[in-house]
């Protein structure tokens, strides 16, 4: 038996389908291996969404008693550098080993709400929740996409789009594991991601067991149809009458063309926004893949149209 | 139509901020909003003033005065006031919508109904009882020229879906009768 699994990232931007391509093969929870290496090249450059969702499972393999490495190449003038401004390695388990070595220095903690295109990894604990959190991402949003006619109306809508998917956490996560949430401006690509991630058991895992007395029809549908409907007329494992908040999250998100990318543990879903709404026929989904416990919630905003 | 002096619940003074969101959160002020209405247990209709509050989400909305009114849905109404933006509107439009609950919203004199709406059927009684203080089933009946039995029909549905409250009268063939009223 092999104790060692490799996950190699390539030598160049990772985004959530290059990530996923990265485990792809190698799904370290399920993997007999008792250690996992990461691997950063001197050239891999991590989207925000992506460095949350490794941030929850890198966390989730600690916490299970895997041995997790981190290994940078390029150590803090690459990536590393990156994902200690947004203050990654103040959320990282402690056991984690990371080399060529951890920051000593948290350039999140130093320089802290000191950029307007980003919003460094806040954590998102029910006991220690930050209610400011929403006003300090839309605020963020605001500044981002100020050369909008819709600006104020885009950043009072990111609010409760921000609020109801840190309450969604509270709601599902169930878990000791922090959720985190983040926010990149990339200028290049005139966009703005949002990314949730949190390590519970994933939303589909608390709906089904509900619906399958409330709403057998419901509960027949495959995971990424169920998904698709969650988000498309609001469903909710507590009765008819909740389930308002990620839907009202949705067609907000809708209104401004944003485009969604859902990742829950064992499937992927990226919803772009059709006519009028969340559509399961433009929906790209991907089954079958790595466990990575949880939800994980990203939102792509264009800055300027 | 002059302003009736109803009691007024400031929304502002039961949150911790300006702004509020999840269900937790709503469920701590919903606590404090059944304490205000209990403190006047005669009143019928609670006016609910947004003045202050900067934003709420989908989740707090739905919890608070959606619920608050879906509880004594038929006994008691509230309706929102000074609310700040369109967003806002939404959000609270999409709390009441879920729990099948309509929402009335006053700027001034003109009103909204968030939520849900009267069927095309109901919609001229909601109307007509939107116009007065008091509709009654048999003045409606005359000025439609429907019977008495419809337009109590009508009247009845918009009571038991939450649009209108009603009080009992005598009326004038001693006979008993409601009378319904708007939440304003």
């Amino acid at each position: 038996m092999n104790n060692d699994l490799a996950i190699q990232f390539p030598a160049q931007w990772v985004n959530s389908t290059a990530f996923e391509e990265g485990l792809h093969g190698a799904s370290p929870h399920e993997s007999d291996a008792t250690q996992v290496g990461f691997f950063f090249p001197a050239k891999c450059k991590l989207m925000i969404d992506v460095a949350v969702r490794l941030l929850s499972l890198v966390n989730q393999l600690d916490a299970t008693g895997k041995s997790v490495q981190l290994a940078f190449e390029g150590g803090t003038s690459g990536v590393q550098g990156y994902l200690n401004r947004m203050g990654f390695f103040d959320h990282l388990a402690k056991g984690i080993s990371v080399t060529p070595r951890r920051p000593r220095v948290s350039g999140a903690r130093t320089r802290r709400g000191t950029n307007a295109r980003l919003v460094e990894i806040e954590r998102i604990n029910k006991d220690s929740r930050d209610e400011r959190l929403p006003a300090t991402m839309a605020s963020a949003v605001a500044k981002a996409c100020r050369e909008r006619a819709d600006v104020d109306d885009l950043a009072a809508a990111a609010w409760t789009i921000f609020a109801e998917l840190i309450d969604n956490v509270f709601c599902h996560s169930q878990t000791k594991l922090d959720a985190f949430a983040a926010l990149q401006v990339y200028r290049g690509g005139n966009s703005l991601t949002v990314a949730v991630s949190d390590s519970g058991v994933g939303i589909l895992d608390t709906l089904r067991p509900a619906l399958e007395l409330e709403n057998p029809l419901l509960h027949r549908l495959p995971d990424i149809d169920l998904l698709v409907e969650i988000f498309r007329q609001g469903i909710s494992r507590h009765g008819q009458d909740r389930g308002c908040g990620l839907k009202g999250c949705a067609s907000k998100a809708i209104k401004y063309s944003a485009g969604l990318d859902i990742r829950l543990p064992r499937i992927r879903v990226f919803l772009s926004p059709g006519n009028g709404g969340y559509r399961r026929n433009t929906a790209y989904c991907f089954s079958e893949l790595p466990l990575v416990w949880g939800t994980h919630l990203s939102f792509r905003f264009d800055l300027d149209s | 139509m002059k302003q009736m002096s109803r009691p007024v619940i400031v929304l502002a003074d039961l949150m911790e901020s300006d702004e509020a969101w999840g269900r937790a959160k709503g469920r701590e002020v919903f606590q404090r909003l059944i304490d205000e209405v209990e403190a006047h247990p005669g009143e019928t209709v609670f006016r609910v003033s947004l003045r202050g509050v900067r934003r709420v989400d989908i989740s707090f909305a739905s919890e608070t005065v959606v619920e608050l009114g879906r509880r004594y849905r038929g006994a008691k109404g509230f309706c929102l006031e000074h609310v700040r933006d369109y967003d806002m509107l939404e959000n609270w439009d999409a709390a009441a919508e879920r729990k099948d609950q309509p929402l009335m919203v006053w700027n001034k004199r003109a009103s909204q109904v968030l939520g849900i709406t009267p069927t095309a059927g109901n919609a001229p009684a909601f109307q007509f009882a939107l116009k007065r203080k008091y509709a009654r089933a048999s003045d409606f009946a005359t000025e439609k020229s429907t019977t008495v039995a419809n337009a109590s029909m009508k009247f009845n549905q918009l009571w038991k879906q939450g649009f209108l409250l009603r009080q009992q009268e005598v009326s004038p063939s001693g006979g008993r009768e409601y009378s319904y009223y708007c939440i304003r």
